[in-house]
């Protein structure tokens, strides 16, 4: 796959340690985890975004796409994905929200912050597995990110 | 009043006061010439005077003229030199000409007498008739219920009728005299100069007021004060009705009280499904989690070890994901469930023909090599929220094939039955495993099932759910079986405004 196309960016936002490993498990099993930055609530997203904080040193560019759980701690997913689709920079940055929240209110939220996609985690494994699979086969490789996203 | 005191016997007939006129002066005429003959001077002239007075007085000013002329004439020929003639002497024309003078002076001193006397009777008559209409007017008021009273400027009581009685319990004749304040201590809402410049302004001022009564309790009246005016415009007096509504201010205060108790009931109510709905956010987003890690980590692991662990082993895996799965289920459906409590019913007229065909395409998916017969009868036109009793129809059709699934010919009907004026019943029959009718009270209980999971799967929600929507739309649910005959479950609700029942 990396042969044919650049595997793009993903940038999670999950504080659930075993959703990471476990996302990070399915997404290995496709080759898709070395481009994957984890970041564990809202602000630490913020920071990568805006290359702050401990990711002031960060080379520079977008990810392709990043992975938003809205259950966060200190500024949780709504928050986060308010504050990107306001700024004129960040817009750009395809956010789907991964959560296991099936709230059609958190749903809606969404869709009017202006997130481009809604994934409500899976429990069975093997559907969460390809859920997360599809995910970034699709956004970190099929779909073509906006200009300044880092592909490798 | 004796009205006959003062009435004038006036002839009405010109024939008899002019009649009366000659006879007056005829027999005053008589009796001068009478009294000369015995030698008495000088008394024809008062005898006229007396004829034309009496005349002016009984007959009124034409025939007094009449007299005068007829006197003057009388007089002229019967005493004035040279007698038996019409001719006056140079000599006696004066006495001639004061004679007439008088006489017409006597007439028109009788005829203004007459006239004031004739305009003092009318009007006293015109009094009385206007004392007899008061008087009816008064005991009119008197007839109301509604209390009314008359003060003057000076607050001071006029009038008081019946009505006035009864409420405050002075009579008029305690109440007439008193000043209105001191007698009922009015309790005004605004000011009293306030009311009395709008008083003054448009005439008239309503409001609601607390007055007390002889017995020291108090009332609240609807009060309308009309403000009256003499001819010259000035304000004269005050008329007061009052309604009393104390009963009725008590009961708004209750009422009040009680809106009162139920907004914050209300708020209660509400703050509480605040905290239920955050529940169930955080039941939705946080047990779905660890239950997801458990499914999850059970999967890596069996792709780890299910060639190298025992057979027992891998069945325990399975069970674990299993498990995993049924409470995952759970979850979704008791989630359903609470949301049907919080959602909005959003309520529309709809055709449940239409409604039961889509809830059957829907089930129908997963029965591919059932042999199911499907009798949908005609039903009527409902009125609620098609979503939610898209729900019930598919709840009940997807119990209706779950329980069929023994038969090798399951029947499945839906029909309507006539339910009590204006209810309508939908009824869900179907052939299969039947319940045991001892245990009909447990079915539409949350998580009450009455088959053993390995028989028929199944979160005990489903009928729970049926009979939420159902009840709040205003209706029951209920079901019959008979153990391996099959069951039929019904539920009711208000049928929609002007349709006729047709079966």
């Amino acid at each position: 796959m990396e042969t044919m196309n650049k595997l793009g960016r993903i940038l999670m936002v999950e504080d659930d340690p075993k959703d990471v490993e476990l996302s990070l498990t399915a997404l290995e099993e496709y080759n898709l985890a070395n481009e994957v930055i984890v970041t564990h609530d809202g602000e630490q997203a913020l920071d990568y975004l805006y290359c702050r904080g401990e990711y002031k040193t960060r080379s520079s560019g977008n990810p392709a796409v990043m992975l938003l759980d809205l259950k966060l701690p200190k500024v949780d997913g709504l928050e986060v994905l308010k504050q990107i689709k306001s700024d004129g920079e960040l817009r750009m940055i395809p956010v789907v929200v991964l959560t296991s929240s099936k709230e059609e209110k958190d749903m809606v939220a969404s869709y009017k912050l202006g997130v481009n996609a809604y994934v409500v985690k899976p429990v069975d494994f093997h559907e969460f597995v390809n859920a997360i699979k599809e995910l970034g086969v699709f956004w970190a490789v099929i779909n073509e990110p906006p200009p300044g996203s880092v592909r490798k | 009043m004796a009205r006959s005191n003062l009435e004038l016997p006036l002839a009405r007939s010109p024939v008899l006061r002019y009649g009366l006129a000659a006879l007056s002066v005829s027999v005053a005429l008589g009796a001068a010439l009478l009294l000369e003959r015995f030698h008495f001077r000088n008394v024809a002239d008062p005898l006229f005077l007396v004829a034309i007075a009496v005349t002016v007085w009984y007959a009124g000013i034409g025939p007094a003229i009449f007299a005068v002329v007829l006197s003057g004439l009388g007089d002229t020929y019967f005493f004035i030199e040279p007698i038996y003639s019409l001719y006056i002497t140079r000599d006696d024309i004066p006495h001639f000409v004061i004679f007439v003078l008088f006489a017409s002076l006597l007439t028109g001193f009788a005829a203004v007498r007459r006239r004031v006397e004739r305009d003092l009777v009318q009007a006293r008559d015109d009094l009385q008739i206007e004392v007899a209409e008061r008087t009816q007017q008064a005991s009119l008021l008197n007839l109301t219920h509604d209390p009314i009273f008359v003060r003057d400027m000076s607050d001071v009581i006029t009038y008081w009728n019946r009505g006035a009685q009864e409420l405050y319990g002075w009579t008029d004749k305690e109440a007439v005299g008193r000043r209105s304040q001191e007698l009922l201590q009015t309790i005004v809402p605004t000011p009293l100069e306030d009311i009395r410049a709008e008083l003054l302004r448009i005439n008239r001022w309503e409001g609601e007021l607390r007055k007390t009564k002889a017995d020291g309790t108090q009332v609240v009246v609807a009060s309308r004060w009309s403000l009256r005016r003499d001819e010259q415009e000035r304000p004269v007096a005050i008329l007061e009705t009052n309604n009393n509504i104390t009963e009725g201010k008590r009961r708004e205060d209750e009422i009040q009280g009680l809106n009162q108790e139920l907004a914050k009931r209300s708020a209660e109510l509400e703050s509480i499904n605040k905290e239920l709905e955050a529940f169930a956010y955080s039941v939705s987003h946080d047990l779905r989690a660890p239950l997801r890690h458990m499914a999850g980590y059970t999967e890596l692991l069996q792709e780890r070890a299910s060639s190298v662990v025992d057979e027992k082993s891998n069945h325990y895996m399975a069970m674990i994901l299993d498990s995993a799965k049924r409470m995952g289920n759970l979850i979704d459906d008791l989630l359903a469930f609470s949301r049907i409590g919080r959602a909005e019913t959003q309520k529309t007229r709809f055709n449940l023909t239409q409604l039961v065909k889509e809830a059957v395409s829907e089930v129908r998916e997963g029965t591919e090599g059932r042999n199911i017969a499907w009798k949908i009868g005609t039903l009527p036109d409902f009125y609620g929220d098609r979503s939610m009793l898209r729900l019930v129809l598919v709840n009940l059709l997807s119990n209706a094939i779950k329980f069929t699934r023994t038969r090798p010919q399951a029947e499945i009907e839906i029909g309507s039955a006539n339910g009590n004026g204006d209810e309508l019943i939908v009824f869900v029959r179907d052939n299969g495993v039947g319940f045991d009718m001892k245990y009909v009270n447990k079915l539409f209980g949350v998580f009450q099932r009455l088959h053993q999971a390995h028989e028929f799967e199944g979160t005990g929600i489903g009928l729970a759910t049926v009979q939420r929507i159902i009840h709040r739309h205003g209706g029951k649910v209920w079901a019959e079986g008979v153990v391996d005959s099959g069951a039929t479950f019904y539920f009711s609700a208000p049928r929609p405004e002007g349709q006729l029942w047709r079966p």
